[in-house]
């Protein structure tokens, strides 16, 4: 599996613990109460567990297991899979500091671009990589 | 592909289809049934595509045991009963919370919270370790057979 992959399932991985125990929270706060600000904490949820985890781990493992490239068999520029890995995530930092932080910063505008070019590398980098090898 | 995979994978088509039909059931207003919208996306986001992602990757990744049985495959065993037992449990007690006061309604929803977050745990265990490159693979195969 290489590098990128296993940055991208990892943080995933760190994103889907920490979704899942602030989910854990979120649902015994409709038993027991435990602080007046607490729904402030679903958008954190949602986009830790939909962006962190699921979106996240599914392009490091699209990286890994597509078809490389017939010419070279490389899986793509190796820099611009890195910048994918830190837009992705600094993205979704923008945005859950937006969320808990800094909501009149233009913090979620800057989250999502990032992630936006993110996706857009990802895009650029796998688009050559869906073929098949027979002919 | 393992048995616990095959497992996750049926499991995760059954939540699929409690989704979709708990999302018709939220089109019908004339239906009284509060609280069915987080169950809808638990259902669907837990119960299905978290489910397929745990049941495909145990299955697919480097470094899975082939001996079958619950004390090899331990982890992602308790990963299964663990999530699906507080799936269940939620989806048990959260209505309820509206309809009754009863104490163990509260406890059960808590324990649901604990159990789904003990499956995250226990998933994160099993597969930290099998996400690997090439060469540590080697180095691991290499390992075990000079055992």
């Amino acid at each position: 599996m290489p590098a990128p992959s296993r940055w991208l399932i990892r943080s995933s991985f760190g994103c889907l613990l920490v979704g899942m125990i602030i989910g854990a929270l979120l649902l015994i706060h409709k038993s027991y109460p435990l602080h007046p600000a607490m729904w402030s904490l679903l958008p954190v949820h949602i986009e830790l567990l939909i962006f962190g985890w699921i979106i996240q781990f599914t392009m490091g493992t699209a990286y890994w297991i597509l078809p490389r490239y017939l010419e070279d068999s490389s899986r793509g520029n190796p820099a611009l899979v890195n910048l994918t890995v830190v837009l992705l995530n600094m993205g979704i930092l923008l945005m859950i500091t937006d969320t808990l932080l800094l909501p009149k910063w233009p913090l979620a505008l800057a989250g999502r671009a990032f992630e936006a070019g993110a996706v857009l590398l990802f895009i650029m980098l796998h688009w050559r990589r869906i073929v098949s090898y027979q002919r | 592909m393992p048995h616990v995979a095959r497992t996750f994978i049926k499991t995760g088509f059954v939540f699929f289809m409690v989704a979709l039909i708990l999302g018709v059931a939220l089109e019908i207003e004339s239906l009284p049934l509060p609280r069915l919208m987080p169950l809808f996306w638990h259902a669907l986001m837990v119960g299905w595509i978290t489910q397929i992602i745990f049941g495909v990757s145990l299955w697919m990744f480097p470094g899975r045991t082939r001996e079958e049985g619950f004390k090899a495959q331990i982890w992602a065993w308790l990963t299964y009963i663990f999530l699906n037992t507080g799936l269940v449990l939620r989806f048990i007690a959260e209505p309820m919370l509206l309809y009754s006061t009863l104490t163990i309604w509260d406890i059960l929803v808590v324990g649901s919270a604990v159990l789904q977050v003990s499956g995250g745990v226990t998933y994160v265990i099993e597969m930290w370790p099998r996400v690997q490159s090439k060469k540590q693979r080697m180095r691991k195969r290499k390992q075990k057979r000079n055992r």
